[in-house]
């Protein structure tokens, strides 16, 4: 009994610089094709936690005002715009919101600071509910203040790193000359809680003189809750502006959408050209074994047998391929995520390429149907070799 | 409101990937601070080093012995990285220039020397200080003091007792903010550490010998 698969393999090794060579192209595109899915799910799935890590899906901020502390320094710490307190009760009575935090943001100029000053901005937050929204956040050391107005402070791990600040450290805010105590210092988290200081709302409130005045409102909105509905009605409030998490994560997916197509295609071009190399590689073979083809046919061997001997051959070299390429995007998909890096403007915190076995493995059968339909030709060519012709054309 | 989005992810952006980058003691703008230092200087180049690379547990052990102090708190260990300006004139080095950050009692301290090829101080720049006695510390009057010191003259400074023994130049300087004793003496550690660690990473240990000559590490 002729066992097909054995045969195809030993033709294979019959001319194994040229089999390498091929499943070393095939390889190339698996890897890219690889990297690209990869990146592809481990980029949504660390941009969906840094947003998570937010704790709040809505932010509600006085028109005009920069709501984050990287906004502040940009401005030069001015063009703060208040609400008052107030409207976070009006907030909480909406059917579809769960917990809502309330948070003033100040920022003082120190001159100390570098050659021409610097801004140091510091974050007011309710110690009551601001924890609980945002979840586990580790610490390094300590925990967070008890009262609100305490004269306390947690630091972010590289606010900490940089003015070399421990539990039980003092904090002087500059201008203001008050001091605060340490309580506690976060674990790197890689998020904007890094660089923050945080500070009891009621303390800020009062060393900053802005009794009542809140910069923002975090919103967690309940699980099943239109989301969408709430936000159009949060719109219509007046002299406040809502900026939705998911609207951001869904904005910087399209900014980086343009560079995945453009990943894409070039994973298509590669594999196109890959597809060209084999059907190449398996023609020139089947060329060459005209008259081997023909004397196997003469012996009794059926144009499916020869079909499915080539046919086989091009689905080994493809398969090989994939696996050389799975195992390649598997092994370097840390430097891929280095490189990634410096490319793209921004990236989230977390793994960026995320290759795990159902993706290798799906790889791995993108590659081996690409193998069986890029087949078919040179196995068809092959099937319809005429027996007497090329015996005859060897004689000659 | 697509303008608020995409401003919002625009600093996010900027956000996160400011804060990914290490907290090290760099000057914050190389190009103007090293013209200012060495206004005789035509380019420059940074060196990135660390004691764990360089020479690890018994390097540490034997810079902590010249400073004359443990390497303390959270945030001085042995992973820490410095970077050092190496200041050329034509094809000629000159100088350099390297800062170290230093627990002040309100905040951290960055002390930058810059250094002629014998490790002798041209030049002294507080970068940041969170202080109540900030003012006083960044004073051109008070920087002065330290030009034309090195290690000959810290050697004998003790950076726990803040004490030189026997008094001497260092024991000279006048702290310009009595009320922020501690600061003072921070700044004192900090321009002997700094000294110390330029002396190991680029001086091939010149001044090694004043430390060995004052009988070495302490029992």
């Amino acid at each position: 009994m002729i066992n097909i698969p054995r045969i195809a393999y030993k033709n294979l090794l019959r001319k194994k610089t040229r089999s390498v060579l091929t499943v070393l192209g095939i390889a190339l595109a698996a890897w890219v094709l690889a990297s690209l899915l990869g990146f592809n799910k481990g980029y949504q799935i660390s941009l969906g936690k840094d947003i998570d890590n937010l704790g709040y899906q809505v932010l509600v901020t006085a028109k005009g005002c920069p709501y984050e502390a990287a906004t502040l320094m940009l401005k030069g710490g001015t063009g703060l715009r208040y609400m008052n307190e107030s409207i976070t009760d009006s907030i909480s009575a909406q059917p579809e919101v769960d917990k809502v935090t309330p948070m003033l943001m100040q920022a003082v100029f120190d001159p100390n600071k570098g050659e021409s000053g610097g801004i140091t901005a510091y974050l007011g937050i309710d110690p009551a509910t601001f924890p609980q929204m945002k979840g586990k956040l580790p610490f390094k050391e300590g925990a967070w203040f008890k009262a609100s107005d305490a004269y306390e402070a947690v630091m972010g791990y590289e606010a900490a790193e940089l003015e070399q600040r421990e539990v039980g450290d003092m904090l002087l805010i500059p201008e203001k000359n008050v001091e605060v105590k340490i309580v506690g210092v976060l674990d790197r988290t890689g998020s904007q809680d890094d660089g923050t200081i945080f500070l009891p709302l009621r303390t800020v409130q009062k060393v900053f003189g802005m009794p009542n005045e809140l910069t923002g409102i975090g919103i967690k909105v309940k699980k099943d809750a239109d989301i969408a509905a709430f936000e159009e009605r949060m719109y219509r409030l007046p002299d406040v502006q809502v900026v939705s998490m998911t609207q951001v994560k869904n904005t910087i997916m399209t900014l980086i959408s343009t560079a995945k197509v453009m990943v894409l295609s070039i994973a298509l071009i590669a594999i196109l050209i890959a597809v060209v190399g084999v059907v190449n590689t398996i023609l020139m073979s089947v060329m060459e074994r005209r008259q081997e083809i023909g004397i196997l046919k003469a012996m009794g061997a059926k144009a499916r047998d020869i079909f499915k001997l080539i046919w086989i051959e091009t689905v080994i070299l493809c398969a090989a391929g994939g696996v050389v390429g799975c195992a390649m995007a598997l092994g370097t998909a840390k430097l891929t995520e280095v490189l990634i890096r410096r490319l793209l403007p921004y990236t989230p915190s977390g793994g960026l390429v995320t290759i795990d076995y159902s993706l290798a493995l799906f790889t791995l059968g993108v590659v081996t149907l690409i193998g069986l339909l890029s087949g078919v030709y040179p196995a068809w060519k092959a099937g319809s070799v005429r027996p007497l012709e090329t015996i005859r054309s060897e004689v000659e | 409101m697509k303008r608020l989005i995409l401003l919002t992810t625009a600093l996010i952006a900027f956000e996160s990937s400011g804060l990914m980058a290490a907290v090290g003691c760099d000057l914050n703008d190389p190009d103007r601070d090293v013209k200012r230092l060495f206004p005789e200087s035509t380019g420059y180049k940074t060196l990135y080093v660390s004691i764990a690379k360089k020479g690890g547990e018994p390097l540490l052990r034997e810079i902590e012995a010249r400073l004359g102090d443990r390497f303390k708190g959270l945030y001085e260990n042995i992973d820490v990285p410095y970077t050092m300006y190496r200041i050329y004139k034509g094809a000629d080095v000159i100088g350099y220039i390297h800062g170290v950050n230093q627990k002040g009692h309100y905040g951290g301290i960055q002390v930058f020397l810059a250094l002629d090829l014998e490790g002798t101080i041209k030049a002294f720049y507080v970068q940041k200080l969170t202080s109540k006695g900030a003012k006083a510390f960044r004073d051109e009057a008070f920087g002065r003091g330290f030009t034309g010191l090195g290690l000959k003259d810290f050697f004998r400074y003790d950076p726990v007792s803040g004490k030189e023994t026997p008094p001497g130049k260092i024991g000279a300087i006048r702290n310009p903010a009595p009320e922020s004793a501690d600061d003072f003496a921070a700044i004192l550690r900090a321009v002997k550490k700094n000294l110390i660690l330029v002396d190991e990473f680029l001086l091939v240990n010149m001044h090694l010998h004043y430390f060995k000559s004052a009988g070495g590490p302490k029992p």
